[in-house]
């Protein structure tokens, strides 16, 4: 791990030249918002174990906030970023404060028909693009729409961001917050006797874990400049997050990174080999996922290298 | 006193699992709750832990009510508690458990640590240090939720069944790390059922049955009592004996 974080760092850095095309580029950007979005859920549903199937909804909010100041206030889309997250974190707040009182699936629950009801709710109200959505700057007026022509500027403001939120869940989980968080994930109970403010502990991952995964839809809709009620709240928005968190390792900090790194070229794969007939394998593709992480290794791929690497480990220092 | 619970009653829709039991422990006492199954003690332990509610009566620690108080807000007032089945944080490293203890009094990580390692040191696990807590056996993670509960710097430990499952000899070695613990000023309250602790440890026994406090004094006393014989060995045993 000591090579290899490194190594994946500048792996990142020298990819769009080393694969210099703009299909190649289009996937690295689309890998890295990803893995930022899965990095974000990872704090919360990942660390804390409360597993959020509606985090499309603090993703909607991003999204749909920068094109929002933009259609209605004639402002750059960038000014909607920080809206963006103080709403998603009010809305952590509204569904976090009174679903963790409970113990149990209620979180999870609440999550989906929350951001099921936005999501329709969005494709009601004109002011908000009602069903058709809302539409970006076709051509920047100036640097600060962030309206650029090929997808390199993207790939690292991108990068930059998720180095930011890999930063952040370095420093979370050595830190007290997340030594309580892994607690809570493995016995709440005995988490709550040996002094860990269970709830608060669970609200401030749901706060920071909404904040960035606005961030991550804020990114999404500058980036392609239209934002529609199934792009930002639909649940596979929500699904591919836990999904792609799920396959490398949730609970761990790189785990989401290495999802996204197999996730997305497979995405894109798949897309490219059957074309507009294959839109639906992305859900069989999911749902054969879950079955296999279920079955084999729900510890996800971060668990398995862990195991093996261990093994190996054992065997030739015997 | 130090812990003190009144008139407390846990009831389970018309089923009363504790019924008006009273408590009262002293700085520095040691005291042995003791019953048959089910007879209430784990239901009235929750209650004084705050992991239960009393459905009437109150719990006070130091003079201050923490009867509805959560069972975070029990620890940080001085009680900690271990479970009759471990509740240890199977992923995490034994230091990692014990660390979780140890940032309640030690929000830095690095006095947290320094505090961890000590604990361990007086509870003989630093060589399992970096080991996760499911590779330890029965008596090493009983002896982790101990040293966890110690981290947190408590004025009194509630230990439910701490040495239930042991052989005789890891039970003589908790038994030695349980007076090392009282020597260190730690007031405990110990639910037990092998009377040989309880008898070498407590100074007072309180006995539990069918949700009542049937009996309380000295060991000697209470193992005598005809109400104790009679809730261990049956109804009939008493007649059975007078018959002879």
């Amino acid at each position: 791990m000591k090579i290899g974080v490194p190594a994946l760092a500048l792996a990142l850095v020298v990819y769009p030249f080393v694969l210099n095309d703009p299909f190649y580029h289009d996937i690295g950007v689309a890998l890295l918002l990803a893995a930022i979005s899965a990095s974000a859920w990872n704090i919360v549903g990942g660390y804390a174990g409360q597993v959020s199937v509606g985090h499309g909804m603090f993703f909607g909010i991003g999204a749909y906030v920068p094109l929002l100041v933009y259609q209605h206030g004639a402002w750059p889309p960038v000014v909607g970023v920080p809206i963006g997250i103080v709403l998603s974190v009010g809305l952590a707040v509204a569904i976090g404060y009174p679903t963790f009182r409970l113990r149990g699936h209620y979180f999870s629950m609440a999550t989906i028909a929350v951001a099921e009801l936005i999501r329709i709710y969005v494709g009601t109200v004109d002011y908000l693009g009602a069903a058709i959505g809302l539409q970006g700057p076709a051509v920047g007026r100036g640097w600060w729409d962030l309206t650029f022509r090929g997808e390199l500027p993207y790939y690292y403001v991108f990068l930059g961001v998720l180095a930011i939120l890999l930063y952040v869940t370095f420093e979370v989980q050595r830190s007290r917050f997340g030594s309580y968080l892994h607690s809570i994930r493995a016995n709440e109970r005995a988490a709550a006797s040996l002094g860990v403010p269970v709830r608060q502990t669970k609200l401030k991952a749901l706060m920071l874990s909404a904040a960035f995964t606005s961030v991550a839809g804020s990114l999404y809709s500058i980036k392609t400049g239209f934002i529609d009620p199934e792009s930002g709240f639909g649940l596979l928005v929500s699904v591919q997050m836990l999904i792609t968190a799920a396959l490398g390792g949730a609970g761990t900090l790189f785990g989401p990174l290495i999802g996204a790194l197999i996730l997305v070229p497979l995405q894109a794969g798949t897309n490219t080999w059957f074309g507009g007939g294959g839109s639906g394998l992305t859900y069989v593709l999911y749902g054969g996922i879950i079955v296999l992480l279920a079955r084999f290794e729900p510890g996800g791929l971060y668990e398995f290298w862990h195991r093996v690497s261990g093994k190996w480990r054992a065997r030739h220092a015997a | 006193m130090l812990l003190e619970a009144k008139g407390v009653s846990k009831a389970f829709g018309s089923f009363f699992a504790v019924r008006n039991a009273d408590l009262s422990v002293a700085e520095g006492e040691i005291i042995g709750l003791i019953g048959p199954n089910g007879a209430g003690k784990s239901t009235f332990f929750n209650c004084l832990a705050g992991d239960a509610v009393p459905t009437s009566g109150t719990v006070s620690f130091d003079g201050v009510d923490l009867t509805r108080a959560t069972p975070d807000i029990h620890a940080r007032a001085g009680i900690g508690r271990t479970f009759q089945v471990p509740a240890t944080f199977e992923d995490m490293t034994v230091l990692e458990n014990v660390e979780v203890g140890a940032y309640l009094r030690h929000p830095h990580r690095a006095d947290a640590r320094k505090k961890a390692i000590e604990v361990l040191e007086i509870t003989e696990l630093a060589r399992f240090a970096d080991q996760r807590a499911r590779g330890l056996g029965t008596p090493g993670r009983k002896r982790l939720e101990i040293a966890r509960v110690l981290a947190l710097e408590p004025r009194l430990m509630l230990l439910d069944e701490a040495l239930a499952g042991l052989t005789p000899s890891e039970i003589q070695r908790a038994v030695e790390l349980l007076r090392r613990i009282h020597g260190m000023g730690i007031t405990l309250v110990i639910v037990e059922h092998i009377m040989e602790v309880i008898m070498s440890l407590a100074a007072r026994v309180i006995v539990f049955n069918q949700g009542h406090v049937i009996a309380q004094g000295k060991p000697e006393e209470v193992v005598k009592d005809e109400g104790v014989i009679q809730a261990y060995l049956g109804r009939n045993h008493g007649k059975r004996r007078g018959a002879r």
